[in-house]
């Protein structure tokens, strides 16, 4: 067991650290639903951040804390299914790739643009294809889950096959997904900490009040153990580790999305306060794979058969 | 006890059903979901309040000496949720006749309800709330919004926050200090919304256009006679209204609705399948009806003339819990409602979000629950 972080992992956080701090804050006019920026997608596909679970003495320990950090800014990444799930199936497979499982092409897809690649999932197999823009409807306009998102209207007959395994696939897309839930869930609690310590109602802080207290305690304890779950889940590869990991985060998002909301009184429904960004984030990702009662139904698989 | 409606009370609910069944277009689910405050909506039930005043429906639970048929709390509920499950085609104009026409009535000066009271009626106009402020929102007491007296006039200066309706809303009923003793401090005055000096900004919101705003009031001068009630009254005139003529918005009506919804479209995608989603529809509904037995539980005690404490704080919290299960249930497996594919649930998750904070947070609540039912010791200030 060796917890902390070594040094090739600190040097790659680090890195990526200056190279998004421009776009750690939200632009002040900018009060978009979903916000994205390709200058910085670029950025990180240039310098190989996407790209971290093949080398070797990084591995997917490194894509998903790579996956973590990047969730915590106010812009939307294309990064979990790329670094973490990509290398896995094909790793020149154009970006963004969009995860679906088979037959639930009712599902809106996160970043479903022309041009990016679907992965389709499921019992026939892994299978993928590039879309073009007679494939997709736009979702609503004023969609609130904080990501692009689209729907496939329909599927090539012909599909690029892919000969992995598709319990294996399943299993990276649950980390993925549980990495960047503990970084959006990290980003929603810091920020809702930062308000109630400064605002204040009956002559006090808000976070002087006991009730808020506990209840932010209770959710820093599931956001700190939902990254936890999410780099042992990477670490150790288990099926179990996986669906746990992403059920716990699941579980997590759906408290503190409504706890936070709460918190920030009138303000947590303004698209001023970027606090929407991750949450409704968050949300969606509560729905990625079938919730929490899919997660549930393959920890007990795989942890008792 | 006794769990049914009577018959008249089912032939009203199914007369407001007819009516509205006859007179929303075909495609007012789409249209709807512009929220009840935009200016879409707000044109709408301008024209649509007019047709319930005409067909008897607008207020029909006000004495009749307020030209209303006399009707009693179950009637305005039955109203209340018909409507709210439809969409609030009354746009804003329901505060009007849940408590705004009433609360005129009993402490306006004839010249106030003369100029107030017939618009209402007639389905004409539309008020907005002016309580909080940046710096009073669960503290409302705090308020800051001076109103001096000069002259004869008022003069208005300060701040509100989150005022739902103020972009279009023709009157304001506004708590301004007057003096600096607390509570005792706060003054009603009904401002028109043309005065000059105030500035109305809409702000960018997760709940659709329209719907909250800030607004400012910057020498806003308003004739003395726009008080209402007495200097240092507001207090105790809103809490009357809000124990006696107020009903709670029925969003538990909605929210069943909206579940009840979310089903029909699993089991056509096929996906109404297995234990999991059944136990969490399930435990939806039963939230829902928890919901519905608390907030029945306070009419009924209106129906008996008996003074409403923290039984609303309990009713609101319940519909909290429901409305949070129903707005969680839809994303999580029916993620695609919010994006486009089903207006009449997005339109739900936009009032459903609100519940736990609008007229009084959630946690309030739970505080004056503590407090008055559980009579536990008060938290140290
Ligand atoms: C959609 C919408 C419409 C609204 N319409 C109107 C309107 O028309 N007119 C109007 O005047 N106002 C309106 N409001 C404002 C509403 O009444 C306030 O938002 C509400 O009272 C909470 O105040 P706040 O937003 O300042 O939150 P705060 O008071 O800052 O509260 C933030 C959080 O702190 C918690 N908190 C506060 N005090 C305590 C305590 N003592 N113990 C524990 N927790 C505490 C609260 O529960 C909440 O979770 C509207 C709000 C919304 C969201």
């Amino acid at each position: 067991m060796q917890l902390s972080l070594n040094e090739d992992q600190t040097q790659v956080l680090d890195f990526i650290d200056s190279l998004a701090k421009p776009y750690a804050t939200v632009p002040m006019h900018d009060v978009s639903l979903a916000l994205e920026s390709a200058e910085l997608d670029e950025a990180l596909v240039e310098n190989g951040f996407l790209d971290v679970m093949a080398v070797e003495e990084l591995g997917p320990v490194m894509a998903a804390l790579v996956i973590e950090k990047l969730a915590r800014l106010p812009f939307a990444v294309e990064a979990a299914a790329s670094a973490m799930v990509r290398p896995l199936i094909d790793p020149e497979l154009p970006r963004p790739l969009c995860l679906m499982e088979e037959g639930k092409a009712r599902k809106p897809l996160r970043f479903l643009r022309p041009g990016a690649t679907v992965v389709v999932v499921g019992p026939s197999g892994v299978k993928s294809f590039i879309t073009t823009e007679d494939m997709i409807a736009p979702a609503q306009e004023d969609t609130l889950y904080g990501y692009p998102v689209a729907f496939l209207t329909s599927q090539p007959d012909s599909m690029t096959s892919h000969d992995v395994d598709v319990a294996e696939i399943t299993r990276a897309w649950r980390v993925a997904m549980a990495a960047e839930a503990a970084g959006l869930l990290g980003a929603a609690l810091a920020s809702t900490v930062t308000y109630v310590s400064e605002r204040k109602q009956f002559g006090r802080p808000l976070a002087t009040f006991q009730g808020m207290r506990h209840r932010l305690a209770e959710d820093q304890v599931m956001t700190n153990t939902a990254y936890w779950m999410a780099m042992r889940a990477a670490g150790t590869g288990s099926q179990a580790d996986a669906a746990m990991a992403l059920h716990h985060a699941q579980e997590a998002a759906k408290r503190v999305c409504y706890d936070y909301h709460q918190f920030l009184g009138g303000m947590g429904m303004t698209l001023e306060h970027p606090l929407h960004l991750w949450t409704y984030r968050l949300k969606l990702l509560t729905a990625e794979l079938g919730g929490r009662g899919a997660q549930g139904l393959a920890a007990a698989e795989a942890l008792w058969g | 006890m006794q769990f049914e409606w009577t018959e008249e009370q089912d032939a009203f609910r199914h007369k407001i059903r007819d009516f509205l069944h006859a007179n929303l277009p075909d495609d007012w689910e789409t249209f709807s979901e512009h929220g009840p405050a935009s200016p879409a909506l707000t044109a709408f039930a301008r024209e649509f309040c007019v047709k319930l005043a005409d067909a008897g429906i607008l207020f029909p639970h006000w004495p009749v000496e307020m030209g209303g048929e006399g009707l009693g709390p179950w009637e305005q509920q039955i109203l209340a949720e018909e409507m709210w499950i439809a969409g609030e085609p009354r746009g804003g104009q329901y505060m009007n006749v849940n408590w705004i026409g009433p609360t005129l009535e009993k402490y306006g000066t004839d010249e106030q309800k003369k100029r107030y009271l017939e618009p209402i009626t007639k389905g004409q106009s539309l008020w907005c709330q002016g309580f909080s402020e940046p710096d009073a929102g669960s503290d409302l007491a705090s308020l800051r919004t001076r109103a001096e007296l000069k002259d004869g006039n008022y003069v208005i200066n300060g701040q509100k926050i989150w005022t739902s309706y103020a972009g279009l809303a023709d009157t304001c009923f506004l708590l301004t200090r007057t003096s600096d003793d607390r509570k005792r401090g706060i003054t009603i005055i009904l401002v028109p919304m043309d005065t000059p000096g105030i500035t109305v900004r809409q702000i960018p919101s997760l709940i659709g256009e329209g719907d909250i705003h800030e607004v400012f009031f910057d020498d806003v001068t308003v004739p003395e006679s726009a008080r209402f009630g007495d200097e240092g009254q507001a207090w105790e005139i809103v809490g009357y209204s809000l124990r006696n003529e107020r009903l709670g918005i029925p969003r538990f009506t909605l929210a069943r609705a909206a579940l009840d919804r979310a089903v029909q479209m699993l089991k056509a995608a096929g996906d109404f399948d297995g234990d999991y989603v059944k136990i969490e529809a399930a435990r939806c509904a039963a939230l829902c009806e928890a919901a519905g037995t608390a907030n029945y539980a306070v009419v009924q005690r209106r129906v008996d003339g008996l003074a409403i404490g923290a039984e609303s704080s309990s009713a609101r919290y319940a519909t909290v819990m429901a409305e949070r299960a129903v707005c969680e249930f839809v994303i999580e497996f029916l993620p695609e409602a919010l994006a486009g594919a089903s207006p009449y649930l997005k339109m739900h998750h936009q009032r459903g979000i609100v519940a736990g904070v609008a007229a009084g947070s959630a946690e309030i609540q739970l505080n004056i629950i503590a407090s008055e039912v559980l009579e536990l010791p008060r938290e140290p200030r």
